[in-house]
């Protein structure tokens, strides 16, 4: 008897108060988010795909030295450099493994011609292991982009030439 | 003549302090040195080992006890008591300063610089350096105008390329150009803070030695272009591995990227006894023939009247097949085999067991490109080419004699050496040719005696010491075997005075230590025997090799090496005592060299060849003529890195690996037996010459060696036999042959290899194409007046064999009736010019028209 | 027609005294011929050497004079013949070094263009003593002029048999050659210039060894100045004793200096070692006071190399001891003087600017410092310079100081490091404002 009497009073005094509580949060901001049609803001220096940066005239800014290969904890980053016809040195193939990289953003750290970043992109999903090796067409910022956020980048190596930058 | 030993005087040691350690060196020796030696190091940039010492770049300093200020250590020498210290805080401190200044116009280019990684000028600012620069200006840039790029690279030699920015003024390159080559096509230019290394007005550097300057280079100042922008340093893994296309056997290390199966480039691997760190551009560059797409990828057989490709299987089992079949049918007489000198010990072993034992032959040699040989058992000229030579003894020698080379061509490290004893010490260099060499340069003096007239030359300067002391043993018996039997009419006939000859014998017979070295124009010449003879009587007479070495030197990587494993078909008795011990047996028949086989072939009696890396069809002398020979034969198989003339007549071809491809040892000049490892995969599907042998006799049913440490035992025991030969116990008959001269063909022919071409592979290579890449007509000036040609005119080469035509290069080393030839060329085969017969080479020339 | 610079010299001075002797005949307008030359003695000594002395006699007698060098350092010129091995079977060479380019100096000129062969003959007496049958002089590339009245002066003296095959019937050849230098201020430096001499690119060598040891073309070498081995001339004409009754106990004799700079009398003077600077500076007689009657800034007293002294350290005697007792150096006799309305920011640009230029390249701290410190001192003239520019430039000439090959660098810094010292507040003033403290203002003589 008083087993019933306690599941009555489970179903019609407890339930309801569980209810109240569902009910509130329905009227509450949600903490999830609505993906993928809703993507949570990254924090700024949040850690994703990587990009290579381009000068403002379009020319790519990766030298293909090597440092971030050598610099990548995960052995990920592949390249081969070749020479441009006036005799520039640039990248023939940067190869970039995602499914080897771990993200600890070595490479940006060690890059000294401040080329590649890594930006807030963090969605890798795909079909078949190949396609997760990214190439530097995959990578490079399109030219000419709309707005660059990079353009008080201090031009190092510029600076160093004493090369204005309206010359390239 | 007293055999009297010279004796050093002892040297005096001096002991010294540094860093509280005490450090015993010879006087003389620099601070530096000593505490290098003692296992304390100082950095430097402008000190070179092999250099002297300019002080320029001021980072070696040091501080020494009771001197006021910092020295530097690669100037100073060492004294005893003398106390040093190379860290303390004033030593750092001026280090670090004279980074500073360094650092303060170098550009901070070091991603793009192909140096970054191996680059003294990085490793000493990370170890010495500040963090940061003080230095807030521009810096000094000289821009290439013209060119529009940030990087200001300026080549200035086929392969350098000079990024003036960078270069931190330690003038090495500029230094070793003059001091070690000889050569004078780079310089400093401007003064002070504007100055500036750059190739000399007009010319562009391209020594035979060019590649060493950026190898010597601290920073990426110079830079190679075939290694340009390839790959990061620390990528790759390198090899140690042995220079094959001299016969010095320079040690060389390769680069090979971790994981890709290519070479990227080579430097030197520096041994003193052998090359002192300076290697040939063809030993830089040489590597790039492995890469070349002309590379033999698989078997090819012939089917029907074309070559095609086939499977290793099938190409072994056809090879086996047939030479069974003409040794049963036609018995193993018929059957001869000539293998490259430049082969591994390995495969050379593999080849003379394979000829011997499996085949039953003793037609087989490895002289691929000599004229015509006399063969007996105990020739003169064996004896020479067979005596013991040291390279360092060069060093220490007072009297050094060249005999009928040019060595910047045919032994570039021996002639380093001879410049090398120049500067450090002061020995007298004679150079005696019968035409004007460049490597005369490091001679006192150069003769030149008549066109083939060796033989009277050397009976001429016989004579001359004769005269100059007459109380030389033998002089009567001498006399009597010689003609002409006296002076004048020797000096006459060789076209040296007999006064130039007496001076030069007396330096032969007061010379305290001589070096006497004899080259190609005695080795290739037809009549060596009789050289030979009179240099024989030479030595008796004066007692050259009582008092250091004469030899004729070995041309290949291997010869030393396939001489000594009896590659020959009447080897040393030695060595064929060894073979017959190890096979239980040994072919009966006498054999044929290799002018024995080709003539064999011609009148059909020998029917099969078995030719390992060589290509005689343009090679050996008379190309018309060999190769109408080749197609003679039944059967011929030719193993090779790429197609040449000679696989084009094959039945079968089978691709070789290159001695970059497998581990490999090989006997240079002076009987050292050195090792090159494997840097690479085999590319393709070539195989090593012994895995192919191997192959074939297995194929056969013979099988070779149970093992490859039997090999090695076997190689072993055979290299164990000495192969010198002594000289003759009498004076030997010298009679100049008559040389023929016919007046339609004035002007004398010289073949030989370009500086920057070896043999007929080198071709591939292409770096080393872009110094030369045809062949031409070197010619006097006079000549080129005469013919009122210039460089770059086409002329029709004649002789009474062949003709040729190629554009012409006027030298400015030769003089007189003389032409120079490369036969590195497929395009123009310098050998159709060339009779077996002949002495000399006599050809005329005239300009084409139009 | 020889060429005949307007320079003030105290020749009628030298020529009433009983001591001075390099000026007597300077002023003589026919001393070049050789006529006029031997009508007042001359050769006299070279014949009266060549015949009756032994060349150690000679060696010993300049090193009884206590003769120091006249090119800058005043090494014992005695005491440098000596170090020639005696049994070195090497050809010998003597070298005069007539390269006179230190700023401020010109006293080898004109003794080169109007008393030719007083240098000739010391020259012979000098290739006596050490056993040369061949010696160099080597001009700067720039006096055109002396070079040709250099080599005038040598025909003659070839024509009279000074020089030449068997000398005097002594049986001792000695030839003679005019070099003409390229116009570079490290050829001045002894190594240089025999590298100059050789026909290699004009850089100081490494030593040792000493050139007395190995110098030209590997030989045993001497290169002394001009003034040194035209004094051996008159040493050897009257005696050592003679010679040391002028000058101080360790410099003896007497000295060129040329006095330039804001003074009204700019000249050459030669007076005995130990002569009061201030009096040089300031009597009638020779430098007759400050341009304009101002005041005295400073003085560089011997070339461009060497340290300044400020007025209150200018009553120094001119001698190698008291102007190192001073901390500056006697050089080779340059006095520059600069009046109060001299910029010394401006001065010491000009200064460094010039060894700039003239750094030969060879070793990195004079290279690459004289321009670093070329460019710091040009932004703090034109109004740029920075906070610790000066610590800088301190610092870097430290790094300098002592570290090169030759002494070119410890030439370039020296000046600056002493005008740092003596004047900060004028570099301070120039940094914080960005312009003089005292505007250079200037009137030329």
């Amino acid at each position: 008897m008083k087993e019933i009497l306690k599941a009555l009073i489970n179903v019609f005094l407890k339930m309801p108060q569980g209810f109240v509580v569902t009910l509130k949060h329905v009227f509450k901001k949600p903490v999830t988010l609505d993906y993928p049609r809703e993507k949570k803001p990254m924090a700024p220096r949040y850690r994703g795909r990587h990009y290579l940066e381009r000068y403002e005239d379009g020319t790519e800014r990766c030298v293909c030295c090597g440092l971030c290969a050598a610099a990548c904890p995960a052995d990920a980053i592949y390249m081969e450099p070749e020479e441009t016809p006036n005799g520039e040195r640039k990248a023939k193939v940067y190869e970039i493994n995602l499914l080897r990289c771990i993200f600890c953003g070595f490479c940006e750290e060690a890059c000294p011609e401040e080329a590649i970043f890594l930006g807030q992109e963090y969605e890798f999903s795909d079909f078949n292991r190949d396609s997760f090796i990214w190439r530097k067409e995959d990578m490079l910022v399109p030219h000419p982009r709309k707005d660059n956020p990079f353009k008080r980048i201090i031009r190092r190596v510029r600076r160093v030439y004493g090369v204005p930058d309206a010359a390239r | 003549m007293s055999t009297s030993t010279t004796t050093q005087p002892a040297v005096k040691m001096v002991t010294l302090t540094i860093n509280d350690q005490s450090v015993t060196v010879p006087k003389g020796t620099t601070v530096l040195q000593a505490a290098l030696g003692a296992g304390i190091h100082i950095p430097t940039f402008c000190w070179h080992p092999k250099l002297k010492s300019v002080g320029a770049c001021r980072i070696c300093y040091v501080e020494i006890e009771k001197m006021p200020k910092l020295q530097v250590s690669c100037a100073t020498e060492a004294t005893d008591g003398m106390v040093v210290k190379t860290e303390s805080d004033i030593v750092k401190r001026g280090r670090k300063a004279v980074l500073e200044f360094i650092l303060a116009n170098h550009p901070l280019d070091c991603p793009t610089c192909d140096k970054g990684g191996e680059c003294d000028l990085q490793n000493l600012t990370f170890a010495h350096g500040l963090d940061d620069s003080r230095f807030d200006f521009l810096k000094r840039r000289h821009i290439v105008p013209g060119v529009p790029s940030t990087f200001d690279d300026l080549r200035i030699g086929p392969e350098i390329m000079l990024n003036r920015n960078r270069c931190i003024l330690c003038y090495k390159c500029v230094r070793s150009n003059k001091e070690a080559f000889g050569e004078y096509d780079i310089g400093a230019f401007e003064r002070g803070n504007a100055m500036e290394i750059n190739a000399a007005p007009g010319e562009q550097v391209a020594n035979p030695f060019s590649g060493n300057l950026v190898e010597i280079c601290p920073v990426g100042a110079l830079t190679n272009s075939d290694w340009r922008y390839k790959i990061r340093v620390w990528l790759t893994q390198t090899t140690p591995s042995i220079d094959i296309f001299n016969s010095s056997g320079s040690n060389i290390l390769f680069y090979k990227e971790d994981h890709k199966n290519r070479i990227f480039r080579t430097i030197s691997r520096r041994n003193d006894e052998i090359d002192d760190g300076w290697i040939t551009d063809v030993a830089r560059y040489g590597y790039q023939l492995v890469h070349s797409p002309d590379r033999l990828q698989k078997p090819l057989m012939k089917k029907g009247s074309k070559q095609v490709p086939v499977e290793w299987e099938e190409a072994v089992a056809f090879v086996a097949r047939r030479l069974a079949e003409i040794d049963d049918t036609k018995g193993c007489v018929c059957i001869g085999g000539l293998a490259s000198p430049t082969l591994d010990l390995d495969s050379l072993h593999s080849f003379s067991k394979f000829m011997r034992k499996v085949i039953g032959t003793n037609n087989l040699d490895f002289r691929i490109d000599y004229r015509s040989l006399p063969e007996k058992p105990d020739s003169a000229f064996s004896t020479l080419s067979s005596q013991p030579f040291t390279i360092a003894e060069i060093d220490t020698s007072d009297v050094i004699f060249v005999f009928g080379s040019d060595l910047v061509k045919e032994h570039p490290n021996e002639y380093l050496r001879i410049r090398k004893a120049r500067n450090f010490g002061r020995p007298l260099v004679y150079s005696v040719n019968s035409f004007n060499v460049k490597s005369a340069d490091v001679a006192d003096r150069e003769f030149i005696y008549a066109p083939g007239t060796e033989e009277v030359f050397i009976n001429g300067l016989c004579l001359a010491a004769i005269e100059e002391n007459p109380g030389l043993s033998g002089a009567d018996g001498l006399k009597r075997k010689i003609s002409p039997a006296d002076l004048n009419s020797a000096a006459k006939t060789c076209g040296v005075s007999a006064e130039d000859l007496k001076a030069l014998a007396r330096t032969l017979i007061n010379g305290k230590k001589i070096s006497f070295i004899v080259g190609d124009q005695v080795s290739l010449s037809r009549d060596r025997e009789v050289i030979a003879a009179a240099l024989c009587n030479l030595n008796r007479l004066v007692g050259i090799t009582s008092r250091g070495q004469m030899a004729a030197l070995a041309r290949y990587a291997d010869s030393i090496g396939a001489e000594k494993l009896g590659l020959i078909p009447n080897p040393h008795p030695d060595v064929k005592r060894a073979l017959t011990d190890l096979w239980g047996g040994f072919p009966e028949m006498a054999g044929y060299h290799t002018e024995g086989m080709f003539s064999q072939m011609l009148k059909g009696e020998l029917d099969a060849m078995v030719i390992l890396g060589a290509n005689p069809v343009a090679m050996y002398p008379d190309h018309e003529a060999v190769a109408e020979t080749f197609e003679k034969l039944d059967f011929l198989v030719v193993a090779d890195l790429f197609e040449t003339e000679t696989t084009a007549m094959a039945d079968v071809v089978l691709p070789l690996a290159s001695w970059t491809e497998f581990a490999g040892r090989y006997v240079n000049l002076e009987g050292r037996i050195q090792k090159a490892e494997r840097a690479i995969k085999p590319l393709y599907e070539s195989k090593p010459a012994y895995a192919i042998l191997a192959d074939i006799a297995a194929a056969a049913r013979k099988p070779l060696f149970s093992s490859a440490r039997e090999r090695e035992e076997e190689i072993e025991k055979v290299l164990a036999c000495t192969t010198v030969r002594p000289w003759p116990g009498d004076y030997l008959d010298v009679r100049p042959p008559a040389i023929d001269k016919d007046p339609a063909y004035p002007i004398m022919l010289i073949i030989g290899d370009d500086p920057h071409h070896r043999c007929y592979v080198t071709e591939k290579a292409a770096s080393l194409v872009k110094f030369c890449s045809d062949a031409y007509i070197e010619l006097s000036p006079e000549l080129a007046e005469k013919f009122k040609v210039e460089d770059g005119d086409a002329v029709r080469v004649e002789s009474k064999y062949g003709k040729l035509m190629a554009p012409v290069k006027v030298s400015r080393v030769l003089e007189g009736d003389v032409v120079f030839l490369p036969r590195n060329f497929s395009v123009t085969r310098a050998n159709s010019l060339v009779s077996r017969k002949a002495r000399i080479d006599w050809v005329r020339i005239n300009k084409v028209s139009g | 027609m020889t060429f005949y610079s307007p320079v003030i010299t105290n020749a009628a001075e030298v020529a009433g005294s009983d001591k001075l002797h390099l000026f007597r005949y300077v002023e003589d307008a026919n001393q070049t011929k050789i006529e006029t030359y031997e009508s007042h003695g001359g050769y006299g000594t070279w014949r009266k050497v060549l015949t009756t002395k032994k060349p150690d006699d000679v060696i010993a007698e300049v090193k009884a004079s206590g003769l120091r060098g006249r090119g800058g350092a005043g090494f014992p010129t005695g005491m440098k013949w000596g170090f020639i091995p005696k049994d070195s079977p090497k050809p010998r060479y003597l070298v005069c070094n007539a390269d006179e380019s230190e700023p401020g100096t010109c006293k080898d000129r004109v003794i080169m263009e109007r008393d030719p062969h007083a240098m000739i003959e010391g020259m012979a007496i000098a290739a006596y003593a050490i056993g040369c049958h061949l010696m160099f002089v080597y001009i700067r590339g720039e006096f055109g002029h002396c070079i040709e009245t250099v080599d005038k002066a040598l025909q003659e003296a070839y024509a009279k048999g000074h020089l030449g095959k068997n000398v005097y019937g002594s049986g001792y050849d000695l030839d003679m050659i005019v070099h003409s230098g390229g116009g570079a201020y490290i050829c001045g430096e002894e190594t240089a210039l025999l590298n100059s001499l050789e026909g290699e690119k004009g850089m100081s060598r490494i030593r040792p060894p000493f050139p007395a040891i190995e110098g030209l073309y590997a030989c045993p070498t001497i290169v002394n100045n001009v003034e040194t081995l035209t004094t051996v001339r008159h040493i050897m004409e009257r005696g050592a004793q003679w010679y040391r009754t002028m000058g101080t106990e360790k410099s003896p004799g007497s000295k060129i200096f040329s006095v330039s700079g804001h003074v009204k009398r700019p000249g050459n003077y030669e007076v005995e070692l130990g002569f009061s600077l201030k009096k040089l500076i300031y009597d009638p007689q020779y430098g007759n006071g400050i341009l304009g009657d101002k005041k005295l800034k400073g003085v560089i007293p011997g070339g461009a190399s060497t340290p300044f002294l400020t007025p209150d350290q200018i009553n120094v005697g001119l001698d190698f001891e008291s102007m190192t007792s001073v901390g500056s150096m006697l050089g080779s006799g340059a006095v520059i003087v600069f009046h109060e309305d001299t910029c010394i920011v401006w001065a010491i640009l000009k200064l460094i600017h010039f060894f700039r230029h003239e750094s030969c390249g060879k070793c990195t701290p004079c290279r690459e410092g004289t321009g670093w410190l070329e460019q710091i001192i040009r932004r703090i003239e034109h109004g740029g310079g920075k906070p610790g520019d000066i610590e800088k430039i301190e610092d870097i000439c430290g790094n300098i100081l002592g570290r090169t090959i030759c002494p070119l660098g410890d030439a370039a810094v020296m000046p600056i490091q002493s005008a740092v010292k003596h004047w900060r507040d004028e570099w301070q003033y120039h940094i914080d404002h960005g312009k003089c403290l005292v505007p250079t203002r200037f009137e030329f003589v």
